[in-house]
């Protein structure tokens, strides 16, 4: 294990910020410098070698950004949450003529390809409209593809199953060439698309955000801000969802919200 | 409530283990008496849909406030904190708990590794960090980066441990952590969190 100091993390920012423009000072630290400490173990190099690797410019610093931001995703990750979705949030969204939903920073787009399947179960799936937006354009690639390990299918089934999944995930996908491939049936109501949460605005009115395990990658004061912007997207008594170990706490905005659910942090706009 | 000295420094007592620990963590809590001059931290490798909320199975065990803290959090002393289901839990430099979901280290999340190496460079004082049974490598680094700022640093027995391949790993990378080689590993335990 290679290790990197916080001082160092900072020399890095901002040699990354000269090179290529990507600014990582709105991001947390703690786990900035686990990711960057981790390039530096499955690259083999010390610190001072990734400083000098980095001047090449060009892919070697779109790689190191690639790896200090992407995200880990999974479907239906957290069971409870889903279920949870499916049953009390979709009651009240079942009214509404029209749907629009934001998973916002998708990654591989495991969280939305699981919306649309509880939309496509409840029957709303086609007044429905999931945009999913992510900042890599690697990640969305992929997500647009909608190709997933056989490995990892099969811990989604499970979960899938847990979170009260009324059929069973094969039926959402192929398989060709050993990976799984979503059905184009689910994408069609999906669309990928580039955003920055940290710098982007507003781009539309929601019913539904589901921003769950990005904000723990932003700094106190960037959280705040992108919690304005989640805020400002949403329609009043729409529905805001975080991860579980997030709160509302530190935002500013908690007088603006609902508990709808504390434990599996699921909030409603009401002011 | 924070009892934090009075020139407002925090320190951590860091614990971690996996299979064959669980017993030996719920002895430690029922040690403790409030109240405490630090942190105390326990990470243990928990499956991802695993539900129980440990400070509620221990809260007849020890009258210290225990969490599971949540993200941003800040990290007090005289509570326990337990590390939460498929989330590795770090320790900020600015005394508050983040959290990450990224890869996991050794098939866990959460990883020993990641939370000891973040409270390694976090500045944050370590006033001892120990390490118990498990049958994976995983706190074998965490142990190491401790060491080597000067921590001091304690692990099972590897004879005594119920999967010795975790001490036995931190000791194979670093062999000057203090083994708890005197049968009853409370003793040493008890000592260390007066």
């Amino acid at each position: 294990m290679v290790l990197i100091e916080y001082p160092q993390l900072e020399v890095l920012i901002a040699r990354i910020r000269e090179i290529s423009g990507f600014d990582f000072s709105g991001y947390a630290r703690p786990s900035l410098l686990r990711r960057a400490s981790r390039y530096l173990t499955t690259h083999k190099m010390e610190f001072p070698e990734l400083l000098l690797h980095i001047e090449q410019g060009g892919s070697v610093v779109y790689g190191l950004i690639q790896e200090l931001t992407v995200n880990y995703s999974e479907m239906f990750r957290d069971a409870d949450f889903f279920m949870k979705v499916s049953t009390e949030v979709f009651t009240y969204l079942e009214s509404y003529p029209t749907l629009r939903f934001w998973v916002a920073g998708c990654a591989s787009g495991e969280e939305a390809y699981s919306l649309a399947i509880f939309l496509k179960e409840a029957g709303f799936l086609g007044r429905s409209l999931i945009y999913a937006t992510d900042l890599s354009n690697k990640a969305l690639t992929a997500a647009r593809e909608g190709v997933f390990t056989l490995g990892n299918v099969r811990a989604f089934s499970e979960s899938y199953l847990a979170a009260g999944g009324k059929h069973s995930l094969s039926d959402y996908y192929h398989v060709a060439y050993n990976k799984a491939v979503i059905l184009p049936e689910l994408r069609r109501n999906i669309v990928f698309s580039m955003h920055d949460l940290t710098g982007d605005g507003v781009f539309n009115e929601f019913q539904f955000v589901s921003c769950r395990n990005v904000m723990i990658y932003f700094t106190l004061e960037l959280r705040q801000k992108v919690f304005r912007l989640l805020y400002d997207s949403l329609s009043m008594l729409g529905f805001l969802c975080l991860g579980k170990r997030e709160t509302l706490r530190y935002s500013g905005l908690e007088e603006n919200f609902k508990v709808i659910d504390s434990t599996l942090n699921i909030y409603q706009k009401i002011r | 409530m924070s009892i934090a000295k009075e020139d407002g420094s925090l320190s951590l007592v860091l614990i971690g283990g996996s299979s064959g620990s669980f017993a030996i963590f719920e002895e430690m809590i029922r040690l403790v008496k409030k109240p405490l001059s630090f942190a105390l931290i326990f990470v243990l490798h928990r499956g991802k849909s695993s539900t129980t909320v440990l400070p509620e199975l221990f809260k007849n065990k020890t009258n210290v406030a225990m969490s599971e803290p949540y993200h941003l959090d800040p990290i007090e002393a005289n509570c326990i904190y337990f590390a939460y289901p498929d989330y590795h839990l770090l320790i900020g430099p600015d005394r508050r708990f983040y959290y990450d979901c990224t890869h996991k280290d050794f098939f866990s999340r959460p990883s020993i590794d990641a939370t000891f190496i973040s409270a390694a460079v976090s500045g944050i004082h370590v006033k001892a960090a120990m390490l118990f049974s498990g049958s994976s490598a995983d706190g074998a680094s965490g142990m190491k980066a401790l060491a080597e700022k000067g921590f001091p640093t304690y692990v099972q027995n590897p004879a005594e441990a119920e999967s010795p391949r975790m001490p036995e790993q931190a000791l194979s990378i670093y062999s000057k952590h203090q083994v708890m080689i005197d049968g009853n590993p409370f003793s040493i335990i008890n000592n260390i969190l007066q």
